[in-house]
């Protein structure tokens, strides 16, 4: 890790600059109608993110994109039941996202386990290891469902309320705590960002 | 393709076959005794010309406290299939390694040693991880390795949820369900 540590910040991320609250709400309207989805699929879920994003339900009207790497996107779409390993991968592609960022969880795998609930190696609640705006139930849910949780995401952005990623640089020690009791070879950097 | 009848013949012909368990034509499936087990391998491959290992899998048979090894063996030149079966003690289970016969027998055994905890001495590799990372735990694809309660124990518990009777639930939505087998159920 010595020759990596020059890749990654040594402290937490500091808080955003207080802005004008008018100033606020255009940034708000601004973020809620383009969102750019990290191009990462965890599980099962994956495959309906295809039919999403191409020209029989296209998000794109919506002006969700996909984005190759996690440090142009806003989204991280958590789809479908997450392993132990993927877990280890994803906390490190959500901490190097840009803040605001949002995670949307698909799939009852996500919520309490669904089919999945009595497996060695498959997380129960994904809420215990990363902050969920919205999740959206069904296995899987079809594409209307995500693109109906997608306008829930809108709202709550254009409401204030989507603070999920301050929750989570708030309240870091907990997650970390969290996530290191389930990933027992912890091998990562303290602070991805 | 190889008649199933020559193949059965030369599997006898080094080891003891238990039981046929399928046969057809360019294809066997038997059980042999475990002692004869490697033998039987690398005869298929250097005189029948069995040269792929397509696969070892693993049957946990906990009643009887055995392990069923599972070898399947192709031959290239007429696609025919062998099938080798072998059941070996369950508590410390040592199967002789086929790594330095068939180089990918070395990653399925490195496999079967992380996810059923079964030992092949001279297979160098088998301690490296295979897909699980530090586990530390009893190998978790044994059936004595409760995963529920692992599972408890490692992710706690799930969120409460409420359980509903289907016909039930529906019935008091959409009134009830008239479907043609109600009748003859008696319900």
């Amino acid at each position: 890790m010595d020759d990596m540590s020059s890749m990654y910040c040594n402290c937490k991320p500091e808080a955003p600059r207080s802005q004008l609250k008018a100033w606020a709400k255009v940034d708000e309207l601004a973020r809620a109608n383009s969102l750019w989805v990290t191009a990462y699929g965890t599980g099962c879920g994956a495959i309906e993110l295809r039919p999403l994003h191409t020209s029989r339900f296209d998000m794109e009207r919506f002006g969700i994109a996909m984005r190759p790497t996690p440090r142009q996107a806003d989204v991280l779409i958590v789809s479908g039941y997450l392993s132990v390993k993927t877990l280890k991968r994803v906390i490190r592609v959500y901490e190097q996202m840009q803040d605001p960022k949002y995670i949307v969880a698909l799939g009852s795998c996500t919520i309490n386990g669904g089919m999945y609930y009595d497996s060695y190696n498959t997380l129960n609640v994904l809420d215990r290891y990363l902050p969920v705006d919205v999740y959206i139930m069904g296995c899987m849910p079809r594409p209307e469902a995500i693109i109906d949780g997608f306008g829930l995401l809108m709202e709550k952005i254009k409401a204030g309320r989507a603070d999920g990623w301050e929750h989570y640089r708030e309240n870091l020690e907990w997650y970390r705590d969290n996530q290191k009791k389930v990933i027992p070879k912890w091998d990562l950097p303290d602070y991805n960002w | 393709m190889m008649d199933s009848q020559r193949l059965l013949e030369q599997v006898e012909s080094t080891a003891t076959v238990l039981q046929v368990i399928r046969r057809s034509d360019g294809y066997l499936h038997v059980s042999i005794g475990s002692q004869d087990l490697l033998s039987c391998l690398i005869r298929a491959r250097t005189e029948t010309g069995f040269l792929v290992l397509q696969l070892i899998s693993v049957v946990d048979r906990i009643e009887d406290g055995k392990f069923q090894l599972t070898y399947i063996l192709e031959n290239p030149d007429d696609s025919s299939i062998l099938i080798l079966s072998a059941l070996f003690p369950r508590e410390g289970c040592t199967v002789p390694t086929l790594s330095e016969i068939w180089p990918a027998a070395e990653t399925f055994e490195r496999e079967l040693h992380e996810m059923y905890g079964i030992d092949f001495p001279g297979n160098d590799r088998q301690d490296e991880e295979f897909i699980l990372e530090g586990w530390k735990d009893k190998p978790p694809m044994r059936r004595d390795f409760d995963t529920l309660e692992y599972s408890i124990r490692m992710f706690g518990e799930r969120w409460p949820r409420n359980h509903h009777d289907p016909r039930q639930f529906i019935g008091e939505r959409v009134g009830e369900w008239e479907t043609p087998m109600s009748g003859e159920e008696g319900s």
